[in-house]
């Protein structure tokens, strides 16, 4: 090989590149093969994309050295920081993939729904390992936009293509926004680079304060959009509401994580040098977003649109991780994430199950009784739910505890106070579900659509929680080891 | 690590604490039929009660150090210890614990007959928790046993409960919860002014500054506050009491009602005894009107339960009376008055079983003249009444008379903010003898009493020898503790002594020399 020569400089670490190029090729590869499967074996390639994220998987820990590695002249990095977001990523879309067989069934173009599905994975994994805003950028467009064609994939629906509509032009405005705030910051760094940008932006912030302010204030409100952070969660209701059942739960889990990982990144990389600046803008948004997502959440009978603002809620406690905005915070952050995912995809998992007819079983009331009927999957709800409230031994517990630590650790106290207050005002609705299930009569019979597959996620995601509420040293200590060579 | 101060040299409080769970999770999946599940639960409660006695019988009362240690790194990325202990204070409670789950076991033998199963499985579950609420040495793991207890009750209201279940469970459930939350916040603040650490015994020795103490002491109040509950945190428990199956009340005015006491013996009193000082007009004065409001209002109680609850808020304003007096015989005859009233209350609850399971309403003027057709019963009623009055004899009276003896005549420390003379204290609270009298009374006088006119109450049947199987051991305790109690007080002295030592003697002093930076060998400990 030595002796050829490129007309252009070869990457370096190309390697590095491994599973992003697996995914990449794999979906185009899915793409075609999908014209050649008969009509009712479409299945197949549902169990191939679960394969497809088990190999990656594997090359994530192959490619993961423990050391932080770059790529493309430092467009992308590799760091266990990005492996630890890509794995969390591929199982969550794993879940999502296994939730969809049964409810996407009846769908036309069922392999293009799948490859979909990889090709916002193949964004967020471009997103959490980029190292600049350009590959930030692609990886987000490539992310968001698969995701608002699966959003919108029952297109007979009125509520699917709704949800898809104003998730793409809200969307498209905060892409717009964010942009709009990395050419502020170009332009006083003429740089693109995380790694440039962030001392420039020291010098950058003495001479033109206010440019690095809007530049600031722009990306946060971008990023905010994709994380749904009050105030521009709007989109998140509707879009939940509307998307099929297991796009819900896929949205729900995998962008958060990839977004709240580029979000500690730009933080950390970017901007340390307006840290004071960045925390109080965070530390308001934060608080609007504990009490809009919570105190909100009580007044839906939907149970989609509940956990839209739940999951409001709960992006603002994560976001207390990146406000302590230390190892600890951030090891916080990563908590919470890893447990909201077994969380969300459990608890959707068992609202898949109770879709009856189309679009019936997503009322609150409809679990009214089901303690009686499906004592099992009422106990497994019942500790999912008891888990998102954050009561003990159950792992939402520990993720609370694992930011609010970091959180009085860095002098937030009242934020502190604030949050706490309102997870409790969040415990309300949850234990709701929880009455509907334990002390009402059945109001319908229930009949379940049930698969081994789906059975494995709930039991899944239900063991993962009571084992890490009774034992969550070991979650803590991988997160932590996530950081190294980040901080 | 240090020696662990363990006569017995085996975990013994972790089996206590596991064994439950160990065999709800059996029950669960491997006895199916109703009756089978009856007795396995039973099994599991009396080998339970086996298992805490060693407590009480290799207690060391010499010693207020704790006993029975254990001590395993849990979460070591926060440095959160699996750390157990008890002292004299905490060990009655866990034997009390156990004692009372076997009885809620046999008093809901005939009257749960929906889901048996689950309702077996979270009074185990919930065993668990009480006894590790207790046994706890680290600050963490007590929150965990603390919050996690919520789980299983709110399920025992709410599935088994009466008409107005869902509200009474929903409010009991976000009361205590908006109450400890704060109480994490403020264990989280003291893991960084202790430098990292959650050990319970470390915060004890930590010279806390005035500020510092102020602030935690408040928000352990809250919590505490709930939980005891003291005015007005109070509402909450009337309506769980009444709505709750009989045993669900038996636990909570039995065992759940003294974490919070138990709270404030533990964490606020030698932690933070500045605080604990500068409150202690505060928190006379919530008792005060514990006793003498809340015992009025029992006075006008229609539903028995309801009636049983106030008077239980009453009780317990008794047991914060005498917790901040900072003397021996007070504290002593706060503890002491909390196990009394954990079997006096939980015998009248189940009294109101009794007869609500055959009337099955709980208004006091749907009965009348139940002595003539339930004598046994009504001789067992009328016991633990006179004993809720607190008559000479029963095991609630020697409490009584050592809080007010110790009101009288309280530590130097407990007058330091007081505005007026104890005695007025002493004289109002001792009013609650008269009060407690009225509302026990006049409703004795119109359950048990009078002409047998009502149709419902004329059929019913007598106590058989399962209801009376569960009083029996309880007359016998409040009738031995009442007539000599020395042994029972005899297990609190040391530790008791050791607790109004740190009570009573001022962080202040070191707080400053920190400050100062001048004492920095004394943040090591």
């Amino acid at each position: 090989m030595a002796h050829v020569t490129f007309p252009f400089p070869f990457p370096e670490h190309l390697g590095l590149l491994l599973p992003e190029m697996i995914i990449a090729v794999m979906a185009m590869v899915l793409l075609i093969w999908d014209l050649f499967i008969p009509k009712d074996k479409k299945q197949w390639v549902a169990y191939a994309t679960v394969l497809v994220c088990i190999v990656t998987a594997v090359a994530v820990v192959q490619v993961t050295t423990g050391l932080s590695a770059t790529s493309f002249y430092g467009y992308f990095v590799m760091d266990p920081f990005a492996s630890f977001a890509k794995l969390l990523i591929l199982l969550a879309t794993v879940f999502g993939v296994i939730l969809s067989f049964d409810y996407m069934k009846d769908e036309e173009n069922m392999g293009e729904y799948y490859c979909l599905m990889l090709f916002s994975v193949l964004g967020m994994m471009f997103l959490v390992s980029a190292n600049n805003f350009v590959t930030m950028y692609l990886g987000l467009e490539l992310m968001a936009l698969s995701i608002y064609v699966l959003v919108g994939y029952q297109r007979n629906v009125l509520r699917s293509s709704e949800a898809a509509l104003k998730y793409f032009i809200l969307g498209s405005l905060a892409s717009g926004m964010l942009l709009y705030g990395i050419t502020f910051l170009y332009g006083v760094t003429t740089s693109f680079s995380f790694a440039t940008i962030g001392p420039a932006l020291g010098v950058a912030n003495e001479s033109a304060h206010g440019v690095v302010m809007l530049g600031l204030v722009f990306v946060l409100a971008g990023m905010a959009f994709k994380v749904s952070i009050a105030p521009f969660h709007m989109w998140t209701p509707d879009t939940y509401e509307g998307a099929p059942t297991p796009v819900t739960a896929f949205i729900s889990v995998a962008p958060k994580v990839a977004g709240f990982v580029i979000f500690m990144r730009i933080l950390h990389d970017v901007f340390p040098e307006v840290q004071v600046d960045y925390t109080n803008i965070l530390v308001v948004l934060a608080a609007i977003t504990i009490v809009v997502g919570n105190v909100a959440a009580i007044a839906q009978r939907n149970i989609k649109r509940m956990m839209a603002y739940s999951t409001v809620g709960h992006v603002g406690f994560i976001l207390l991780g990146l406000i302590a905005a230390n190892e600890a915070g951030y090891t916080g952050s990563l908590v919470y994430l890893t447990v909201y995912l077994f969380m969300n995809m459990g608890v959707f998992a068992i609202v898949i199950l109770m879709r009856r007819d189309g679009m019936d079983g997503e009322l609150l009331d409809d679990f009214s009784g089901l303690s009686k009927a499906r004592p099992g999957y009422a106990l497994a709800m019942g500790l999912l739910l008891f888990s998102l409230a954050g009561i003990p031994f159950l792992g939402g517990f520990w993720a609370k505890y694992a930011v609010l630590l970091p959180l009085i650790g860095a002098g937030h106290l009242y934020l502190a106070l604030l949050a706490i207050v309102f997870s409790v005002v969040g415990a309300f609705y949850y234990l709701r579900v929880v009455k509907y299930m334990y002390f009402d009569d059945a109001r319908v019979t229930f009949n379940f659509i049930e698969s081994p597959a789906m059975q494995a996620v709930v039991i899944v995601s239900t063991l993962a929680i009571v084992a890490i509420g009774l034992y969550p040293d070991p979650v803590m200590q991988l997160c932590k080891q996530a950081l190294v060579g980040f901080i | 690590m240090e020696s662990l101060y363990n006569v017995l040299g085996f975990p013994i409080l972790s089996l206590s604490i596991f064994l439950p769970t160990a065999g709800a999770l059996f029950i669960w999946m491997f006895v199916k039929d109703d009756a089978a599940v009856r007795w396995a639960s039973l099994s599991v409660s009396v080998a339970t009660f086996v298992v805490t006695l060693p407590l009480l019988l290799s207690f060391d009362h010499t010693t207020a150090h704790m006993q029975f240690e254990e001590l395993h790194p849990w979460i070591s990325s926060f440095n959160i210890n699996y750390a157990l202990g008890i002292d004299g204070i905490s060990m009655p409670f866990i034997v009390l614990t156990s004692l009372l789950t076997i009885v809620c076991i046999v008093s809901a033998w005939r009257c749960i007959q929906t889901r048996v199963k689950e309702y077996m499985l979270a009074f185990l579950i919930l065993e668990t928790t009480l006894i590790g609420v207790f046994a706890s040495l680290d600050a963490v793991l007590f929150y965990f046993f603390w919050e996690a207890m919520l789980i299983p009750m709110y399920l025992i209201i709410g599935v088994w409960g009466g008409k107005n279940r869902v509200y009474a469970t929903l409010k009991f459930f976000l009361y205590t919860l908006g109450g400890s939350v704060l109480m994490l916040i403020a264990i989280m603040a003291m893991y960084f002014k202790t430098g990292g650490s959650f050990s319970m015994l470390a915060y004890m020795d930590y010279p806390f500054n005035f500020d510092w103490q102020f602030w935690i002491f408040l928000a352990f109040f809250v919590a505490f506050a709930v939980k005891v509950p003291m005015w007005p945190f109070h509402t909450w428990l009337p309506d769980a009491h009444t709505e709750a199956p009989t045993a669900g009340s038996v636990i909570l005015a039995g065992i759940l009602l003294k974490m919070g006491a138990y709270g404030f013996l533990r964490f606020s009193l030698p932690m933070l005894p500045d605080a604990s000082q500068y409150f202690v007009p505060f928190m006379v004065f919530l008792s005060l009107i514990a006793i003498v409001y809340v015992s009025l209002v029992a006075m006008m109680q229609t539903d028995l339960k309801r009636l049983i609850a106030y008077s239980s808020i009453a009780h317990m304003g008794f047991v914060t009376l005498g917790t901040f007096m900072f003397t021996e015989i007070a504290i002593e005859g706060a503890v002491f008055g909390m196990i009394s009233h954990g079997f006096v209350a939980a015998a009248l609850f189940l009294c109101v079983g009794v007869l609500y399971d055959r009337m099955h309403t709980r208004e006091i003027s749907a009965y009348g003249g139940v002595v003539n057709v339930m004598p046994v019963f009504a001789v067992v009623m009328m016991f633990f009444a006179m004993a809720n009055v607190a008559l000479p004899g029963a095991s609630s009276f020697v409490a009584e008379i050592m809080v007010l003896l110790g009101t009288f005549n309280p530590s130097p420390e407990a007058m330091l903010y007081m505005p007026f003379s104890m005695k007025w204290v002493a004289i109002i609270a001792a009013s609650s003898v008269v009060l407690s009298a009225c509302y026990t009374l006049w409703m004795l006088k119109r359950v048990l009493m009078g002409d047998l006119v009502k149709d419902e109450v004329k059929t019913l049947k007598d106590m058989n020898v399962r209801e009376f199987s569960f009083f029996a051991p309880l007359i016998v305790l409040v009738i031995w503790l009442g007539l000599y109690p020395a042994p029972a007080l005899d297990l609190l002295h040391v530790t008791v002594a050791h607790l109004v030592d740190q009570a009573t003697s001022s962080k202040l002093a070191d707080a400053a020399l920190i400050a100062q930076g001048a004492a920095a060998h004394l943040i090591g400990h």
